[in-house]
């Protein structure tokens, strides 16, 4: 019972879906699926960014920022680092623009109860005087290591520099000219991304915005085809955003659905690169402006 | 001789339903399967379990006896410990003794709070009456198995140099054997064997130089620390250990060689310390390719000739099969997706590529450095000679350059993208007889195999899984939340239980009356 419910809420969301057509939707009912963390600019890292200051001067008491520090130690170092400059496989929030953007939590608090768990960044449940000394000492931080420079992870879009512009666009045209154009969804992307955040997104665009979400079409049993963005996938269900940016889920084994991800392209080419062809389309890549 | 191990088996049985609550070291080389008494379950690190109830035909109808919820924020990355009905299960600066028949809770212990890191906890180990816990900050504290008080509480390493402890003990007879972790500082690797009575240290084995030391074969290279459960050969009375990368981590330069003992087996005498053989995995490591990975003891058959071996899915993506009474090696072949090595020396080991080493302007690494696999362990099912692992294929850029330094991490690295598997590897060939997709990104579930040929593990979208054996077919699941440790069974008045953990909750299985014989 309660699966044909959900069943016919999909169909009148993913038949809306086709009303407007399916390339349009897809990217505004991500997008608004994601819509509670305030919405993070394109892919740009923080370690190839200039480094940004606290937006607001804001001073904190010498003793919040010590008991922020001893927190985020314990809870955040071995990802971040414990000086907050970067970690295992977090990124150096000393850099980060939600730090600089932050007053005395606003940003920083809101990011923390929702987190970033695809990207493996846990949600937290901090009180109020637990927040406000791990706020003090990411300010504390960011305006310290803004007057040190350097920076352990830092890579710069100098240190990039290396690969030929001619022969990343021959390799480009061989392997990458069937979904991409350098005049259609490439042109400008040098612009819009430099240095890490360009090779990276060349390498395997995820993120948000995904420039092209993978999509769900379902077959229903009169023979009728219906495409929804894909928002999540296991073995078992299949979860897909509605046209408001809802998500609904769907047992696998009730419906007849197959995954489209155009990311799958990106992933095997990825056992196919050399370093030199890497650095060559990034070259070409980056003479897109 | 036989009768006689049985008549001691015996005794170890009986003494211990007087005692509750009370594991004889002698109990811990054959464990009862009424109990699970050591992180891997049994020291061989297979954790194989001969129990019969629950069989392939059965498991759908799996169902869910309690979850006990820790109402902490961390997930559980723990094997409970199971003595005498009692389930021992930690988190960083928290063990809990639990009921299993009830989850009720008998007592819980929360360690004074700290600034180490506090990244997981792998489990607790028991001797005695004794139920033992480390802690980020580097303690190892014994408590009573009974009511959680401290009799002991002793330091393992100075955490405000940067150590820290996830650590599960392994104890051999009167030895409590712990290791510690501090990859961002430039540190040796240690591994120390206290008095599992008194706390005294009896001996600390460096994997790489201590400070001052004039060792000169390690490069210069520090780290090398052991911060995974080890196994234990009783016959060979050897201790097998996974040392982890070499500090600098990505700036190989600045120690020159193959840095040993880091990135190795090690095998050691559990009564001395001292190293009888060791094996690089990765020789020069420049991409944080611990080799912590569980070293799991097969008695086997291989090119026709009976053998003691250890095996390891790596980190760096290659599968080892050792003879374990030697170090040599027997075979090495990639399980997963792999390409910064030229080729196999004469050793056994892969020659790392120095094109792949990170440079200034970027390397494309595969593994990343979550690796082909980590600290999640794998179980050997010795019916289908298939070692089954948590394995991913992912893709990572790695960097360095000079301003990066020669302390910690000394470089930069992001991850690409990854797939994950269960993957099911012969032994004997180290080819993949099936894989089984888990999601996008490194896994973080353990394995546990059965005798009735199931696989009990979980994906990574927090469904536990039970697999067949075999093939790799999927037989039940239940969404319980990510699953970041390995599963373990027991039987309780003669009932045999699944006991996972799920997000930061512990979950019992079992049949109801009357399925079990369907």
């Amino acid at each position: 019972m309660k699966t044909l419910t959900m069943f016919c809420a999909a169909l009148v969301a993913a038949c809306v879906g086709i009303a407007q057509g399916p390339a349009t939707t897809t990217g505004q009912a991500s997008g608004k699926g994601a819509g509670k963390v305030a919405p993070r600019r394109p892919d740009q890292s923080p370690a190839s960014q200039p480094r940004p200051k606290s937006e607001t001067s804001q001073t904190y008491p010498a003793e919040q920022v010590r008991q922020g520090g001893m927190r985020f130690a314990a809870q955040c170092g071995f990802c971040h680092g414990r000086d907050a400059a970067g970690g295992e496989s977090g990124p150096d929030l000393t850099r980060s623009k939600l730090v600089a953007e932050d007053t005395r939590g606003d940003k920083i608090g809101t990011f923390l109860l929702v987190g970033r768990p695809d990207a493996g960044m846990p949600a937290y449940k901090l009180s109020d005087e637990e927040l406000i000394a791990m706020v003090a000492f990411l300010h504390d931080q960011m305006d310290k290591f803004a007057t040190l420079g350097g920076g352990r992870r830092s890579v710069d879009p100098s240190d990039l520099a290396t690969g030929n512009a001619a022969d990343g666009r021959a390799y480009f045209n061989r392997t990458c000219s069937g979904c991409h154009s350098p005049a259609g969804d490439l042109a400008g992307v040098a612009k819009r991304y430099q240095g890490l955040a360009l090779i990276r997104r060349m390498l395997y665009p995820s993120g948000n915005p995904a420039p092209s979400p993978p999509k769900a079409t379902f077959t229903l049993s009169s023979g009728q085809t219906i495409t929804a963005p894909l928002a999540a996938e296991d073995e078992f269900t299949v979860t897909i955003f509605d046209p408001l940016g809802g998500r609904l889920t769907y047992q696998k084994d009730k419906v007849k659905v197959k995954i489209d991800n155009p990311l799958s392209a990106h992933f095997v080419q990825l056992g196919k690169y050399s370093d030199s062809d890497m650095r060559n389309v990034y070259a070409y890549l980056d003479t897109l402006k | 001789m036989r009768t006689f191990s049985n008549i001691a088996l015996l005794i170890a049985v009986v003494s211990m339903r007087i005692h509750a609550q009370y594991a004889d070291p002698k109990e811990l080389l054959k464990p009862s399967p009424d109990a699970w008494l050591t992180y891997h379950g049994e020291y061989n690190g297979q954790r194989h379990s001969k129990l019969t109830e629950i069989t392939p035909e059965n498991v759908a109808k799996l169902k869910q006896v309690w979850r006990f919820q820790t109402g902490q924020t961390q997930a559980i990355k723990a094997s409970p410990i199971l003595m005498d009905g009692v389930l021992y299960v930690t988190l960083p600066d928290h063990i809990w003794a639990i009921d299993a028949r009830t989850a009720k809770q008998l007592w819980h212990y929360e360690h004074a709070k700290n600034n180490a890191f506090h990244i997981g906890h792998r489990g607790a180990a028991v001797y005695k009456d004794t139920v033992y816990l480390t802690t980020p900050d580097c303690h190892l504290i014994a408590l009573n198995a009974k009511d959680g008080k401290v009799k002991w509480d002793v330091v393992i390493a100075d955490s405000s140099n940067g150590f820290w402890s996830t650590n599960a003990p392994l104890v051999v007879r009167n030895r409590v054997m712990v290791g510690v972790a501090g990859d961002f500082d430039n540190l040796p690797g240690i591994l120390k064997s206290f008095d599992a009575d008194t706390g005294k240290l009896q001996w600390t084995f460096y994997s790489t130089p201590p400070p001052g030391g004039t060792e000169p074969k390690s490069g210069g290279a520090t780290g090398g620390q052991m911060w995974t459960t080890g196994t234990y050969d009783p016959e060979l009375n050897l201790v097998y250990v996974g040392t982890g990368n070499p500090t600098p981590v990505l700036n190989g330069d600045a120690r020159p060689g193959d840095n040993p003992w880091t990135c190795a087996i090690v095998a050691l005498n559990p009564d001395t310390g001292k190293l009888v053989w060791g094996f690089q995995v990765s020789p020069h490591d420049t991409h944080d390719w611990d080799a912590a990975e569980v070293p799991v003891l097969v008695d086997a058959e291989f090119n026709g000739q009976r053998r003691k071996m250890v095996m390891q899915a790596s980190r760096n993506g290659y599968f080892f099969v050792l003879d374990r009474t030697n170090g040599k090696s027997l075979l090495t072949k990639p399980f997963a997706a792999v390409n910064w090595a030229k080729g196999i020396d004469e050793l056994g080991r892969p020659i790392p590529d120095p094109a792949k080493e990170p440079r200034r302007d970027g390397v494309l690494i595969a593994p990343n450095e979550a690796g082909a696999t980590n600290y999640r362990p794998p179980s050997f099912d010795p019916k289908t000679g298939l070692l089954i692992v948590n394995a991913q294929d992912g893709y990572g850029i790695y960097f360095f350059k000079p301003d990066h330094g020669a302390y910690g991490w000394a470089g930069a690295d992001y991850n690409v993208a990854g797939k994950s598997y269960l993957r099911a590897i012969d032994y004997k060939t180290g080819k993949i007889v099936w894989d089984h997709p888990i999601g996008d990104n490194a896994g973080g579930a353990g394995v546990l195999t059965t005798a009735t040929g199931l696989t009990f593990s979980g994906d990574n979208s927090g469904n536990a899984l039970a697999l067949r054996t075999s093939d790799g077919g999927t037989l039940w699941h239940e969404n319980i939340g990510r699953m970041q440790g390995a599963p373990i069974t027991y039987l309780l008045d003669g009932k045999q239980y699944v006991v996972v953990g799920g997000g930061s909750s512990l979950c019992a299985y079992g049949l109801t009356e009357g399925q079990a014989a369907k």
